[in-house]
Parts: structure tokens; C-alpha cells; sequence
């Protein structure tokens, strides 16, 4: 019983390099297509076939059409793009913005810990989907809003978690001596704290892009989020919905393979880093 | 004793952090563009119209009497009228909570008993075929989307093979259920209803297997880790090379340390499916708590988003303090 420990070292290394290669395999694909979606499709994302709605799949239209007579395959190609920009944009706000809140609230303490904090915790008092309901209505839809709403979401587990980094970092020597050569505080934080402390960042960002993608297609599905005729996968969810019930499977099953591929890709990313952070601990 | 005083203490704590959500809330739902009164008179209503229904609803005061109003309200189990339905919020709750506590306890008590038996399943078989198709399949069963999930069964279930209801509510009308909880499977338990009972499980499967799989994996993972933990402890392998019997190993050792880590996880999957079930209600016409709260919001009905948000909130909190709990009462090393 104690060999599979020492060997589950090394496998564990093997094991983190194919999930992170996976990831990053299935992420380069999606971008890939999003970026050649013009190329890829015959059929605009928003051009309407005037020969025909709900179309199944065949010739003419690799993926059938919907409803409105829109392409489905060039739709959830084009789709791509709004689903990973908002995605990557939202979850890069809430690094900059908690990471940044998290530095200041660990290094100064005192009452602008605790206000920052308090607010963390009334955050996390809601499951973060209501939450990000609720944002969503009070910022309304659009491309720059959803990011922001996702990235407000977001941000409090990023400064919690820089929070307790730099907590135990800035009682370490090096911090120490750095403040008695006279280091200025921007110094410290910046040169110091906040290259060591983004370890754990590194590993909840990929995890947290997955969840924003899930999170912009859940909001759109319910009509709060980006609104037909933009190519969306949430909103083309909803749009096949009474497709599903009478068992037309094209409008509905490709958009939300397409997100759970790259979300799939987004975990499998996180989790390898993860593997290689604890590795690296042991 | 010590526990009663711990709960008695949370229970306090918990006073100020609702009143801010109170607070929150009752700001928040009045900076959201949108009115709800113009959303129930319709296009052709005029300007006194819309301010008699504003007085109606006590919407012409200022903003401190109507908190106060709203405050004095609750602290009296009142939580105003809908401006939509025109009904008692409390009432409409009544008939809203029921389904989705259903749905969420009977999601979250199979997933919990699956969590525990594949986590220890994997552990055994750690690095072979069988845990790495458990920890596959648990991390696509992270990353699908839920509403997604739902439709995908409704396909297969329904429009496929015919076994299971057409996704549009919790029971069959014709079977003449007598509401009492709003949790159908309950009621019809209760009332002796046969037909209903067979209509309420079999509307349940679906919604319940959408859940069940969108909230499995954390709960896989954490069960696996602790058991893992377990098997490669001393102790453990002691007790296995003394030749304890198989049953012993399992329940009094591997069990019983991944129950430890249970409660809390329990409690955040809980609240993940508070989360769910408003698109999963959506998706199955459940007509639940978070259909409900999510047509509040829409129409921006200020108290069904401030009592449905309230209740979210107060679900969540107690959630948490059962957990802690029940975590103290299963390991002795818990100090509360």
C-alpha cells in the first residue's frame, strides 16, 4: 500500500501534463472555429433560408435549420465567438479587480479588511447563479453588461483567495526585509506579494471561465442574457426548446454539445494545473 | 447542551446578516430599471392610472415609510402583496416552496448515497479503469449545462421512448390530487391518492436525474479524496492487515470518514441547486419556487424578489448551521 503513494507521484505528473494537453486541445479547437466561422459555414450566422424553417439536417444545411430558417451549424460556430469572449473578458475582470481587492484588504487589515470582507460575505450568502440573476437584471444584456455582471459574480472568491495568501506571505522574512531595506508599500505589493500569491488564481481562473461560459448560457437560456437573432448557444437552447418536446433534436442538442465540450475544456485545463499545484506541494 | 448553545449563538449571528439582505434587497430591487406598475396596466393606461395603482400598492410614499411598513410587515410574517397576482406573497410561497423542496431534498439525498458509494468504489480501484471512468465521467458531469442536460432527457424520456410524462408540470390533473404541502409526491401520499402517487414519481424522474447529475461530481470527488486519505492511513492498513472482516473496512473505516466531510458539501450542493432548479423548473414547467421568484424579477414585482431573495438567503444560512451540526455530532474531534 505505500509504493502506490511514491509512484502516484510521478503518475500524478503524467496524468496532470494529459489533462492540461487535452484542455488546451479542445480550447484551441473552439477558437480556432470561432475565428474561421465565416469560412467553415455556407450560411451567415443571422442569414435566413427563405426555402425553409426547421430543416432538418442534410445538404443543404449540415445541422438543419431552426425555427426563423437561421443555418444551425454556422450559428453554433459563430456562437463561439460571444460565448468564449464574454467568457475569457469577465473572468480576466474579476482576477484584475479581486486580486486587487484581496492585496489590499491581506496586506493592510484593519477596517478596510473588514468592510471588504463583510460585503465578500454577503456575496456569498446567495448561491452565485441568483446572484448573477440578479445583476444581470439590474445591468441589463448586452456584450459589456453580462461581462461585467459575471465578472461581479465572480470577484469576491478571487479576493478571498488572495486574501488568505497574502496573509500568511506578509508575515514571511522576505517581506520583512524587504520592508526593513526600505521598500515602499506599492513596492512590496507589487513586486512581492502579488507574483506569490496568484498560485491558487492560476488554478481557479480556467475553472471559473467554464463556469462563466455555463453561467452567459444559463442567463441567455432564460432570456436575460444575449437575445436572438445573436448566435448564442444558450438562446438557441431555449429557441429548440418545444423542438425537443416534438422530438426535432437539431435546434437544441448541437448548441449545448458545442458548450459542453468547451466548458469540458475548461475544466480538464483547471484540474491539471490543480494536479501539478498539489504535486508540487508534496 | 454545547450544541444548543452553539445554534442559539449562530441563530443570533445569522439576525444581522439578514437585515442585510433585508436591506440590500429592498434598495436594490428599486434601483432596477423597469416599473412594476407599468407592467401590470398595460400600454393605454394614463398618468393617473398608474398613480392610483401606485398608492394601491403604497408606492407613492417615501422610501423609509415603505421599508419601515415592509419591515413591520415581516417582523409580522407578512410579506406584502404581489403587485402581479394581487395575492398575499406569503400565500403564493405557500403553494411555490413545496415542489421545489421536493425536488431539491429527493435531488440532493440520491446524489449524496451515489456520491458515497462510487467515491469509495473509485478510491479502491484508485488509477484503474474503473476510477478513471468515475472521475471522467465526474468531470463532464461538471461541465454540462443543466437546462441543456434536462432537454437532452426530455428527448430521450419523452419525445423518444415514451416512458416518462411530457416536460409541463408535476402531476397529472386527471388523477384529482388534493393539494395540502404542494409537495405532490407528499400529498398524494397522504390522501391515499394511487394514480397521483404513480404520476407525481414518474413526472419526478427526470427533473430529479438532471439535478442528481449536475451536483454528483463535487460530491464524487470529496468522498474519493477521503477515502483515498483512509486507505492510505495507518490505521487503516492495520486494521486491513489484521484481517478485519471486508464489511467492518468499509463501514466502520471508509464510510465513516467520508461522512465527516459530508455535511458542509451537502450543504453547498444544496444551494447549487437552489441555484439549478430556477432553469430546471424552467425547463420542466414545475412551477415552483424558482419559476416564481424568477417571474418576480422579470416583472419586477419588488415583494416576491424581496421575499423570494429573503428565503434564499435564510435556506442557505440554515442549511449551513444544520450542516455544521450534524459535522460536530459525526466527529468527536469537531469543537463547537
Amino acid at each position: 500500500m505505500a509504493a502506490p503513494v511514491l509512484v502516484a507521484g510521478v503518475r500524478g505528473g503524467r496524468f496532470a501534463r494529459s489533462l492540461i494537453w487535452t484542455g488546451s486541445a479542445i480550447l484551441a479547437v473552439a477558437v480556432l472555429a470561432a475565428v474561421f466561422a465565416p469560412l467553415l459555414s455556407s450560411w451567415g450566422a443571422t442569414e435566413i433560408d427563405p426555402a425553409g424553417t426547421l430543416a432538418a439536417p442534410g445538404a443543404g444545411h449540415l445541422l438543419g435549420t431552426d425555427t426563423n430558417g437561421m443555418d444551425v451549424w454556422s450559428r453554433v460556430l459563430h456562437a463561439a465567438r460571444i460565448d468564449l469572449g464574454i467568457a475569457v473578458v469577465a473572468v480576466a475582470l474579476a482576477v484584475v479587480a479581486g486580486t486587487l481587492l484581496g492585496l489590499l484588504a491581506g496586506y493592510l487589515g484593519g477596517w478596510i479588511d473588514d468592510v471588504l470582507m463583510r460585503i465578500v460575505d454577503i456575496f456569498q450568502a446567495f448561491p452565485t447563479f441568483i446572484l448573477a440573476l440578479a445583476v444581470a437584471a439590474l445591468l441589463g444584456d448586452g456584450f459589456l453588461n453580462l461581462a461585467l455582471t459575471i465578472a461581479l459574480v465572480n470577484a469576491p472568491a478571487y479576493a478571498r483567495l488572495v486574501r488568505a495568501e497574502v496573509r500568511t506571505l506578509r508575515e514571511l522574512p522576505y517581506v520583512e526585509a524587504a520592508r526593513t531595506a526600505g521598500a515602499s508599500t506599492f513596492g512590496i505589493l507589487w513586486r512581492h506579494l502579488l507574483p506569490n500569491s496568484l498560485t491558487p488564481v492560476r488554478v481557479l481562473a480556467p475553472l471559473n471561465c467554464g463556469w462563466a461560459m455555463l453561467t452567459l448560457a444559463g442567463l441567455s437560456f432564460l432570456g436575460l442574457g444575449i437575445t436572438v437573432p445573436t448566435a448564442e448557444w444558450g438562446s438557441m437552447i431555449s429557441l429548440g426548446t418545444s423542438d425537443v418536446v416534438a422530438g426535432r433534436w437539431w435546434t437544441s442538442v448541437p448548441p449545448g454539445l458545442a458548450l459542453l465540450v468547451c466548458v469540458l475544456g475548461f475544466s480538464l485545463l483547471g484540474e491539471g494545473l490543480q494536479e501539478r499545484a498539489d504535486a508540487k506541494r508534496r | 447542551m454545547r450544541i444548543l448553545r452553539f445554534v442559539a449563538r449562530r441563530l443570533l449571528q445569522l439576525i444581522p446578516v439578514l437585515l442585510g439582505v433585508v436591506v440590500l434587497t429592498f434598495l436594490l430591487v428599486r434601483v432596477l430599471p423597469g416599473d412594476p406598475i407599468r407592467s401590470i396596466l398595460g400600454p393605454n393606461a394614463t398618468e393617473a392610472d398608474a398613480a392610483a395603482a401606485r398608492a394601491r400598492y403604497g408606492l407613492d410614499q417615501s422610501l423609509w415609510q415603505q421599508f419601515l411598513d415592509y419591515l413591520r410587515g415581516l417582523l409580522t410574517g407578512d410579506f406584502g402583496t404581489s403587485i402581479q397576482s394581487g395575492t398575499p406573497v406569503g400565500d403564493e410561497l405557500a403553494v411555490r416552496l413545496g415542489p421545489t423542496f421536493e425536488l431539491v431534498i429527493i435531488a440532493v439525498v440520491i446524489a449524496v448515497l451515489l456520491a458515497i458509494w462510487l467515491g469509495i468504489r473509485s478510491a479502491r480501484r484508485a488509477d484503474r479503469l474503473g476510477d478513471h471512468t468515475v472521475r471522467v465521467f465526474s468531470l463532464i458531469g461538471n461541465s454540462i449545462p443543466e437546462f441543456w442536460l434536462g432537454l437532452v432527457l426530455v428527448l430521450v424520456g419523452y419525445a423518444a421512448l415514451g416512458w416518462f410524462p411530457a416536460p409541463s408540470g408535476r402531476v397529472d390533473p386527471d388523477t384529482g390530487l388534493t393539494p395540502l404541502t404542494g409537495a405532490d409526491l407528499l400529498d398524494a401520499a397522504l390522501t391515499g391518492n394511487g394514480p397521483a402517487l404513480a404520476s407525481a414519481a414518474a413526472h419526478l424522474v427526470l427533473p430529479v436525474l438532471t439535478l442528481v447529475i449536475g451536483i454528483l461530481a463535487p460530491l464524487v470527488r470529496s468522498v474519493r479524496a477521503s477515502a483515498l486519505e483512509v486507505l492510505h492511513s495507518e490505521a487503516y492498513q492495520a486494521a486491513a492487515a489484521h484481517g478485519l472482516p471486508e464489511r467492518t473496512l468499509l463501514r466502520g473505516y471508509l464510510t465513516r470518514a467520508a461522512l465527516v466531510r459530508l455535511p458542509s458539501l451537502a450543504a453547498l450542493v444544496f444551494g447549487t441547486a437552489i441555484g439549478s432548479t430556477v432553469l430546471v423548473e424552467y425547463v420542466f414547467s414545475w412551477q415552483g419556487f424558482g419559476q416564481w421568484a424568477l417571474r418576480g424579477l422579470l416583472y419586477r414585482d419588488y415583494p416576491v424578489v424581496q421575499a423570494s431573495v429573503l428565503i434564499i438567503a435564510l435556506c442557505y444560512v440554515l442549511v449551513f448551521l444544520i450542516a455544521d451540526v450534524v459535522h460536530a455530532m459525526l466527529d468527536p474531534r469537531v469543537r463547537i
